[in-house]
């Protein structure tokens, strides 16, 4: 099938032209001989300090954390055999925001660089828990149980707000909620780094036990599958990666429901197949995402976490429509 | 009963329940001063606007205060040092007006909706004093509270000062105005038609903010704090211990080498109202501006 072939061929189009449009724009236009100058000419110049301070970070960022939401959406799809799971939808955003809100308010990473990438590790360990604890018995089901956890999470959010010693808290919070990656500098970046790097591995070595659960529980078992093992795997996985990225971030949603199933047309339903297609869409996406931001010209910043909601629900909609017609 | 009569009941009715109403109402409005005669000084003045809580303090006497905001301690301990001790403390509610019983309030035009509509019931008026984003609206509000409570020569003589403080940093203008910019790490940067630019400009500086057309309060990204490079950059400082998301996560490594010896910080209290010291808040920029590293930024 020719689809087949090709999709390595658009993804690696697509891909560099997505870095190549992130490391060219900005909220200030430079013309792309004067970075090209800037890498050779005697530093610091301004070009230079642009592109090499401001605009690389933010592009190895917004790959990190785009190809995380599609991963972790793609591995969740497969193991909860559900279309509509995602990290932001099973409450594993929130617990990730809940963390880092606590991190930053109560002092907590003022004292201790990795705070916040650690309490965002443990508000997503413990929400995805509670969902997959509690959501095990259906699409449905987990689905309710991710909306209760997502509110439980918010409730939470808003506590710490309410009880957070400084007053601006609860703007500076609901803004950088909002999620984006403007601005962020090379340490926020390797902070986060080795958190999502183990979380990949988590996620993919997940990839066999994916396929047979196909099949449904029982038979993935009577095939030799620890399921146990797998859930555990899927759980750390996204909860290291999700929570990491969510605490250098904030919340970006939607990325994660839809790179999965962008990429199935081309690359088939097997899981395994679709875990790393969707993990490169997801950071095509996301830096296309940003690109958008930036290129939008308002006074205030469009935020990033606004921009894939309002394109990612239209898509949520489509979903439920197609899953209606396609139940009795 | 047909429908006339009906009608013509009701409305008797209500006339009877809205009379005693209307001859209270009238009786209470009776007994509470003209704003503008300036004659009759109010003695319960009760403020529900933290900027109109530090103006109160400086025109009257406290015994004449019935209560200020919860939120005017800080700014306060910053500005007149212990001015407030034994004024009671209102939240701007409903309820606290009541208690108060005050002779006059000072809103600001946001103050909460049920406060005035009970406020309106208890007789006491409202008036409401604008905030300030300019020197010109800072004589026009100190003029206009000094005449509501009732204290018009005070109220010049604070202007006065002002301005003579602004007649001498106006006297003697640095040779070269420094171009700043106010970077807080929370991306929003004061421009055009704000007091912080009021101030800077008295100052004798020029706000780089303040270039862009439309700009009272516009995000500003690093990209274009890079490009702009401004020679020394202005930070508030709340007063608040407690940590905040600008002060642990948002600095990046560059600016904070690149402004290590660039840098001033004003207390956010002095900026954030128009008082008649914001004269002295740009006496002080100007002395801390005078103190930053000559020259331009490396790149």
């Amino acid at each position: 099938m020719v689809s087949r072939i090709g999709w390595p061929l658009a993804a690696a189009v697509l891909l560099t032209a997505g870095i190549l449009l992130s490391l060219g724009t900005g909220r200030v236009w430079l013309d792309p001989r004067a970075l090209i100058d800037g890498i050779v000419q005697p530093k610091p110049n301004l070009a230079w300090l642009i592109l090499a301070e401001l605009r690389v970070p933010r592009t190895i960022l917004g790959l990190l954390v785009g190809a995380t939401m599609g991963l972790s959406g793609a591995v969740l799809q497969g193991l909860l055999r559900n279309p509509l799971a995602e990290p932001g939808l099973l409450g594993v955003s929130a617990g990730a925001a809940l963390g880092a809100v606590i991190a930053i308010y109560f002092g907590l990473s003022a004292a201790f660089f990795l705070a916040t990438p650690l309490l965002g590790i443990a508000g997503a360990l413990l929400a995805a828990a509670l969902t997959m604890q509690l959501g095990r018995g259906g699409t449905l089901t987990m689905i309710l149980a991710g909306a209760a956890v997502s509110g439980l999470m918010g409730a939470g959010l808003n506590l710490a707000l309410n009880f957070a010693p400084n007053p601006y808290a609860a703007y500076e919070m609901t803004t950088w909620l909002l999620g984006s990656l403007a601005d962020r500098d090379w340490d926020q970046t390797l902070l986060a780094l080795p958190f999502i790097l183990a979380g990949w591995v988590c996620l993919i070595l997940t990839r066999r036990d994916l396929d047979a659960l196909t099949l449904g529980e029982a038979q993935a078992e009577s095939l030799g599958i620890d399921l146990a093992r797998t859930r555990l795997l899927a759980l750390a996985g996204t909860a290291l990666a999700v929570g990491a990225a969510t605490a250098v971030t904030g919340a970006v949603s939607f990325i994660g429901l839809m790179a999965p199933h962008l990429v199935r047309p081309f690359v088939g339903h097997q899981p395994s197949r679709v875990l790393l297609p969707s993990a490169l869409f997801g950071a095509i996406l996301l830096v296309f995402a940003d690109v958008a931001t930036k290129l939008v010209p308002t006074a205030q910043e469009l935020k990033l976490g606004v921009l894939t909601s309002l394109v990612g629900a239209p898509f949520f909609f489509w979903l439920v429509g197609r899953l209606r017609r396609m139940s009795p | 009963m047909n429908r006339r009569t009906l009608r013509s009941a009701v409305l008797a009715g209500a006339v009877l329940v809205c009379l005693p109403l209307a001859c209270l109402g009238a009786a209470r409005a009776g007994r509470a001063p003209e704003p503008d005669s300036g004659a009759h000084k109010p003695q319960r003045i009760m403020s529900t606007n933290l900027c109109s809580d530090m103006l109160l303090l400086m025109l009257v006497p406290r015994e004449r205060i019935a209560s200020i905001t919860y939120l005017a301690h800080d700014p306060v301990e910053a500005l007149l040092p212990g001015a407030d001790r034994g004024v009671a403390i209102n939240h701007g509610s409903a309820e606290e007006v009541v208690r108060d019983r005050p002779d006059l309030i000072l809103a600001s035009p946001w103050s909460g909706a049920t406060m005035r509509k009970l406020a309106a019931q208890v007789g006491a008026p409202v008036a409401e004093i604008d905030s300030a984003d300019s020197f010109a609206d800072i004589r026009r509000i100190v003029r206009q509270t000094g005449r509501l409570v009732g204290e018009p020569a005070r109220a010049e003589a604070l202007i006065a000062g002002m301005d003579r403080t602004l007649a001498r940093l106006d006297a003697n203008r640095p040779a070269r105005a420094i171009d700043v910019a106010v970077w807080d790490g929370s991306g929003s940067v004061p421009g055009r038609g704000t007091l912080t630019d009021a101030i800077i400009r008295a100052a004798g500086a020029r706000n780089i903010a303040a270039k862009f057309p439309d700009s009272r309060h516009s995000s500003y990204s690093l990209e274009e704090l890079l490009v702009a490079r401004p020679g020394a950059l202005m930070r508030g400082t709340d007063g608040y211990e407690a940590p905040s998301l600008r002060d642990s996560a948002a600095e990046h490594p560059l600016i904070r080498a690149a402004y290590r010896d660039r840098r001033v910080t004003y207390p956010d209290s002095l900026y954030s109202c128009g008082l008649p010291q914001s004269a002295d808040a740009a006496a002080r920029l100007r002395a801390a501006l005078m103190k930053t590293a000559a020259g331009k930024v490396p790149w």
